[in-house]
């Protein structure tokens, strides 16, 4: 199972992005779970359920820098979730961006 | 996909929250002594919270002409975003202020220590 998680301010607006996420995934049969938090808890995450994936909401964008400084060095992907496909609550596009980091960090 | 208001909700919160980090990293620019870098971030942020804002001024609009909202929590959260980004700009353009009256101060006091 892959884990493919999100994190943002409060949790919230990410956590209805991971459920229709969650659900493309189960549509296409695809072992990849999806679960959203806030961004305070990050570091506890990382350590304690290590994921493959880490997508951060355009509210936190501030943070990205700061973040892949951090935990960079985990191997983990770290990317920001497009500001169009996260207003529309694009489910599939998002959860694409994440099959397409997953696959580019197993080559490097 | 989604329809209708929880849609628009998430139009406003993706906005907004845009907005609200475009004002913070303007903050950090400010710190870094890069005042350029924190107006154009000041003015992506604006851009940004304009659009979540007329979003949000349209569901009012609605509302006003008799046709009621029904609130959800998902709007009540849209809704505090906006709050939050609409007080981190003023923060963000006091904070710029105050590093630029630092700068100055520097500038005079290298002056003075040479």
């Amino acid at each position: 199972m892959k884990r493919v998680y999100l994190f943002c301010s409060a949790g919230m607006s990410t956590s209805m992005l991971a459920s229709k996420m969650q659900g493309v995934a189960q549509d296409h049969g695809l072992p990849i779970e999806v679960e959203a938090f806030s961004d305070g808890k990050i570091g506890q995450i990382i350590e304690e359920r290590h994921p493959d994936v880490i997508l951060l909401g355009p509210q936190v964008k501030f943070r990205y820098q700061e973040i892949v400084n951090q935990y960079g060095s985990t191997g983990i992907p770290i990317a920001v979730i497009d500001q169009s496909a996260y207003g529309m609550m694009d489910g599939e596009k998002v959860l694409k961006m994440a099959v397409k980091m997953m696959k580019e960090a197993k080559k490097s | 996909m989604v329809e209708g208001l929880e849609m628009i909700c998430f139009q406003i919160i993706s906005n907004v929250g845009t907005a609200r980090s475009n004002y913070i990293e303007a903050i950090h620019r400010a710190k870094e002594r890069d005042f350029e870098g924190a107006q154009q971030c000041l003015e992506a942020g604006q851009a940004e919270f304009l659009k979540g804002h007329d979003a949000h001024f349209e569901l009012l609009q609605k509302e006003a002409k008799g046709m009621p909202v029904v609130g959800s929590l998902i709007l009540i959260h849209a809704e505090d975003q906006l709050m939050s980004a609409e007080g981190f700009k003023i923060i963000a353009e006091e904070m710029i202020a105050g590093y630029r009256q630092m700068e100055a101060l520097e500038k005079r006091l290298e002056q003075l220590e040479k």
